[in-house]
């Protein structure tokens, strides 16, 4: 299986805390600084509190696939024939039900990607940074 | 409540529908309407409502312009996307201009290129969350995204590899009828497996194609429509349905991905047409990917919730089956020029001009349009 490799448009500050998150180990995403609420993905404004902070925090490596696909053939801009097949899932953590977070399936030779299987959170080098991965847990 | 047979479909037309076609956008929305307009016996001077769709990229200013129209008295873009834009918003909005007395015969054009620089998927990647979160995992697309709905649908309901394949082939089954269709050759089983596999489960084939066309419709007042060439068309029922899950975050975090608010368009849409689901004869569904034509169709609730597989497989929608699905072969077969080639067969067909895979006694059409989070359910019947 490859890894897509397509460098990310970080709207400064929307998503920095999330790759800050990946590149030190860990599963980072938004949440409304005075309730914990999950605010995901991070919107511009939050919805019905145009004056809500938003702040980083880490959630549970541990969850499950709500969904996947196996790309063969990649539709990112550019030339990607080389990095196919690669399978996408999106993570729901524990701790934070209906968060999905999409990733790619890794170390999961020999592994049928399914709906619900349980998954961990592996960060993995994409280039020049990094990207959510899961590999099959339990 | 809006009231139904109010309105009615008086003119209709398209530009061939092509892989790779040579005029722009605004040159094959000026052909399509040309032609809707001939048909409804009018001239272009008749024209003075337009409804414009914020995805074709020219407004009624241009439209009125290269058409050569007479004084435009109304105008309005259709806020919503896909679909729901050209055959449900676009309707309701020309329904509420005649209605007012604001304007007599409106005119609704769309085309276009898929094959401009940048794609189909090029909005997406200006979507901020899509080109931050998204891409860099490979998760964009539009068959993507789909695939992963039919991944998800599939472990909910159960969906064979034959059952899914039924889709595609029930509309080529329909397009081998269709002089127009884009792809005509026969589909069976084997033909689907050789079909590339984009994103699992779905196949090119499991995609609406990419096309360059336009069509375009004019809606006037049923007793207008009384008086023209065609027998009349009108629109018993329309109904929207509207969540407030923005394009970006829409494929990933809604609760069921595949839960478009179609249940509610349909609802809407049969209440005000005073029919169900089992007075149709036929339907149009707006099939931008096998798994959303399935859902969609268990949402005009032409089977059950979940049975969608089962109700293709048994060729309930094929030609000669008890209820016609995409019967000019829908976005998959026929052309995407999105939702609007839906509207313009199920007129046709309403009027009985469509020979060969002419539904008979045809008289009342559901059409569905997805526009991502949003979804329109239209009743169309023949007076």
């Amino acid at each position: 299986m490859g890894i897509p490799i397509y460098s990310p448009t970080i709207e400064v500050p929307l998503f920095q805390g999330y790759y800050d998150g990946l590149e030190a180990g860990e599963l980072r995403i938004t949440a409304d600084a005075e309730t914990g609420e999950w605010i995901w993905y991070p919107p511009e404004v939050v919805p019905g509190k145009p004056d809500a902070v938003l702040e980083w925090r880490k959630v549970s490596p541990e969850g499950r696939a709500y969904t996947f696909t196996t790309v063969t053939r990649s539709l990112l801009p550019g030339d990607h024939k080389a990095e196919v097949p690669f399978t996408v899932v999106l993570f729901e953590p524990d701790d934070a039900p209906g968060v999905r977070v999409p990733g790619i399936l890794v170390d999961a030779e020999g592994v049928e990607p399914r709906c619900e299987m349980r998954l961990r959170f592996r960060p993995v080098q994409a280039g020049d940074h990094k990207i959510a991965g899961f590999a099959p847990a339990g | 409540m809006m009231k139904g047979n109010r309105i009615a479909i008086t003119g209709v037309g398209e530009t061939p529908f092509l892989r790779k076609g040579e005029e722009s956008v605004l040159m094959m929305m000026a052909r399509a309407s040309l032609s809707a307009i001939a048909d409804a016996g009018l001239t272009p001077a008749d024209i003075d409502g337009y409804i414009s769709n914020k995805y074709a990229g020219h407004g009624s200013d241009e439209v009125a312009h290269a058409i050569g129209a007479g004084e435009k008295r109304f105008c309005a873009i259709a806020d919503s996307a896909g679909g729901t834009a050209t055959t449900g918003q676009a309707l309701q909005l020309a329904q509420m201009a005649i209605e007012a007395g604001l304007a007599r015969h409106v005119l609704i054009p769309y085309a276009i290129r898929s094959t401009k620089p940048g794609g189909v998927y090029g909005v997406h990647a200006r979507e901020p969350q899509k080109a931050g979160i998204e891409m860099p995992v490979g998760f964009f697309g539009q068959p993507t995204y789909f695939a992963s709905m039919a991944n998800r649908y599939a472990h909910e309901y159960g969906m064979t590899e034959e059952e899914q394949a039924a889709v595609p082939m029930t509309y080529r089954a329909w397009a081998t009828l269709t002089p127009g269709a884009q792809r005509r050759e026969p589909m069976d089983l084997d033909v689907y497996r050789q079909s590339p596999m984009i994103a699992t489960p779905l196949r090119a084939a499991d995609c609406c194609l990419t096309t360059d066309g336009g069509g375009a419709y004019v809606v006037s007042a049923v007793e207008e429509a009384r008086d023209m060439p065609h027998p009349v068309v009108s629109v018993r029922g329309m109904g929207l349905g509207f969540t407030n899950w923005p394009q970006g975050i829409l494929f990933t975090q809604t609760p069921s991905t595949f839960a478009f608010p179609g249940e509610v368009s349909a609802r809407r849409a049969y209440e005000m047409a005073d029919c169900d689901p089992k007075d149709m004869d036929f339907a149009q569904v707006y099939d931008g990917f096998t798994i959303s034509a399935l859902v969609q169709t268990e949402m005009l609730g032409l089977c059950e919730k979940g049975e969608a597989p089962r109700f293709y497989a048994a060729g309930h929608a094929k030609p000669g089956g008890r209820m016609p699905v995409n019967t000019s072969g829908g976005h998959m077969s026929g052309g995407y020029v999105p939702g609007i080639n839906l509207i313009i067969e199920a007129v046709r067909q309403l009027r009985g001009q469509e020979g060969d895979r002419q539904v008979p006694d045809a008289r009342l059409c559901a059409v569905a349009g997805l526009g991502g989070n949003s979804h329109s359910t239209t009743i169309l019947a023949r007076d």
